[in-house]
């Protein structure tokens, strides 16, 4: 049975996070890009990186096929400077496992993608995509001809509120078998090699993230897996979805403390939950509902982490947040990201003094809707550099792009990014 | 007699089997279905705009008002056929070429729905030539344009340029939004208004209409 050993020698990179996390100031800002499904890079910015760096050419692997991330490898890792390592989720979002890569051709680009990854040429020329890698189940993505991601097919049956089962939104809710947990602990033990902080997406954690509710990687969904339905349902079905978290809630809890039992402290912040209260200028909901609806069973999650284990607990939420600060540090979380500073009231000032030192900021580092794509290289380095000024005292700062990099981001404002940071850091 | 009050209180609250049995018993009764529509519901969605911009109704609540408007609008559509002063305007909306987020869009649609517009909702990834097709063919005032990524922001500009290719780019209105789009770049790309939410759409839409 493999386990892994929490108590490998801890390196530089490994140090400066665990400082920055215990918000102390380390001896540069740690940075990330990569590591989970929501501080990623499009895999065409990889290659793009790849060939700026003079690194070996060869075809980029995706390993997240919904949002078209690609991986950063070794090689890249050392060019950027990174200093954590992910260990991602055993099912990609569309059901099927990483590994067994294989060639596609994407937009010009040669890439590898995982031996399931099964698509077929859809009307007008778009890119559909399996669920599972069964051409025999109706496609649950696409992507427009020519354009860059992928977005959820929304198959949502006929919805009867005499009919409709607990069990039906709880089927891609289980808990982890020992090839699973075998698996998480391989991952986890070779991310603890690299001598980075390690970042974990156990999966099943999250509760009504609204890009998992169309369930892309189940071949037949049932129960709510409309978008519109299931925002609807927040205040129409509440007893529902309360009794939804609260089953998917108890699931989650043995499974965090079966990878606990095999992995211990080897893991260093977990990816809990990514559902989004933000929009760019207001929210998804009241305080208060945040409060009824899903502060109990955060507080669950985040107080069982904390009582057994050291990991830090990680919440990504995008938009205009700043109104949940408080509740997310009352439910025990130790992480906000992708700290949006472009929405309304997520000032980094303003973020840094009310709670910077009670929540880490894991992003902030520079805007990827308009300064990262459309700004000059020169915008990019004053952006980053200023962010990292407010951020950085004290430590509780990684440096990540607010959310994923996007394709077509000009590499030069990538390497900007990343030389701004350098030179943050060198003058410490 | 269908109690009125009980209508607006039904799309204010998101009660759509509520809203439907009085309408029904309104058009029963042979109540004025234009008074109907723009007397209480376009009032109500009104007041939903009004509480989503002080941040009291949020997307849910949003959401459950638009349902149970359009579904009492369903049932009054067939006697508004053919009254013009039944519309506000008429827009076509689309999350343009490439993106597939519909969303704001939708919430964008139902709000002008509710603001007593005519919607033409074209859907996502819509090419350009469908905008041109709406204006020639359905006689669409305002083209109102949605984006989520800023990888399709693009599209809009190749939206507007199509119109102006076309020739009917004077004839219409051209709004935009969604979340990476800002006034900014509305001004850039020749856009004649952009809104930040679903709500202030209606009022930009009334305003480039002349509607009251």
């Amino acid at each position: 049975m493999p386990t892994t050993d929490a108590t490998m020698p801890t390196t530089p990179s490994r140090q400066r996070v665990l400082a920055t996390l215990a918000h102390r100031e380390p001896d540069r800002v740690p940075i990330d890009v990569g590591s989970t499904g929501v501080t990623g890079i499009h895999v065409s910015c990889v290659a793009a990186l790849r060939d700026h760096y003079g690194l070996e050419k060869r075809p980029v692997r995706i390993h997240e096929p919904y949002q078209m991330l690609g991986l950063v490898e070794e090689d890249l890792q050392q060019a950027l400077g990174l200093d954590v390592q992910g260990v991602f989720g055993r099912k990609t979002m569309f059901g099927f496992p990483l590994g067994g890569w294989k060639p596609w051709r994407f937009n010009g680009l040669d890439v590898l993608v995982p031996g399931r990854f099964e698509v077929d040429e859809g009307p007008d020329g778009d890119t559909v995509i399996y669920p599972e890698g069964d051409r025999t189940a109706p496609p649950s993505g696409r992507m427009p001809k020519g354009f860059h991601f992928f977005d959820t097919i929304i198959r949502q049956e006929p919805l009867d509120d005499e009919t409709l089962r607990l069990e039906d939104n709880l089927e891609e809710f289980e808990p982890l078998g020992e090839g699973d947990l075998d698996g998480i602990a391989e991952d986890v033990a070779a991310a603890r090699a690299t001598g980075r902080a390690v970042v974990a997406s156990v999966g099943g954690t999250a509760l009504g993230d609204i890009a998992l509710v169309p369930a892309p990687f189940l071949k037949h969904p049932k129960g709510i897996r409309d978008i519109t339905e299931w925002y609807m349902s927040l205040n129409s079905r509440r007893d529902f979805v309360h009794r939804l978290y609260a089953r998917q809630t108890e699931i989650a809890l043995g499974n965090l403390e079966r990878v606990h039992r095999r992995v211990g402290d080897a893991v260093d912040v977990v990816f809990l939950c990514g559902t989004d209260f933000g929009t760019q200028t207001s929210s998804f909901c009241s305080v208060a509902t945040f409060r009824g609806l899903w502060l109990p069973y955060y507080k669950q999650l985040c107080g069982w982490i904390h009582a057994h284990t050291s990991w830090k607990v990680f919440k990504h939420s995008c938009g205009s947040v700043e109104r949940f600060f408080e509740s997310f540090i009352d439910a025990g979380f130790d992480i906000a990201n992708p700290v949006q500073c472009s929405a309304r009231g997520m000032e980094p000032e303003h973020l840094k003094a009310k709670y910077g030192d009670r929540l880490v900021f894991w992003g902030g580092g520079v805007d990827t809707q308009k300064t990262l794509p459309f700004g000059t290289p020169a915008e990019v380095r004053e952006e980053v550099l200023r962010r990292c000024e407010i951020f950085a005292p004290g430590g509780g700062f990684v440096f990540n792009a607010i959310h994923n990099i996007q394709a077509g981001t000009p590499v030069a404002n990538l390497a900007a990014m990343f030389d701004a940071v350098g030179e943050f850091n060198g003058r410490r | 007699m269908a109690d009125l009050d009980k209508l607006y209180q039904a799309v204010l609250n998101g009660d759509a089997k509520a809203a439907a049995a009085v309408t029904r018993q309104a058009i029963d009764e042979g109540m004025d279905p234009l008074a109907l529509v723009q007397g209480t519901m376009v009032p109500a969605m009104g007041e939903v705009g009004k509480r989503f911009e002080a941040d009291e109704y949020f997307v849910p609540e949003l959401l459950l008002s638009a349902r149970a408007m359009k579904g009492s609008l369903e049932l009054l559509r067939p006697l508004l056929a053919g009254r013009d002063a039944a519309s506000a305007g008429r827009v076509a909306i689309g999350t343009v070429q490439g993106d597939l987020h519909d969303i704001g869009k939708n919430l964008v649609a139902a709000m002008l729905e509710g603001g007593g517009f005519e919607v033409i909702d074209l859907g996502t990834d819509v090419p350009p030539q469908k905008f041109v097709d709406a204006i020639q063919q359905k006689g669409a005032q305002i083209v109102a344009l949605s984006a989520l990524l800023t990888v399709t922001m693009a599209s809009m500009t190749k939206t507007i340029e199509a119109l102006t290719a076309a020739g009917v780019r004077d004839r219409v209105k051209v709004i935009v939004g969604g979340a990476p789009v800002t006034q900014q770049y509305a001004d850039a790309i020749g856009a004649d208004g952009y809104s930040e939410n679903a709500s202030s759409a209606v009022a930009l839409a009334r305003r480039l209409c002349g509607a009251p």
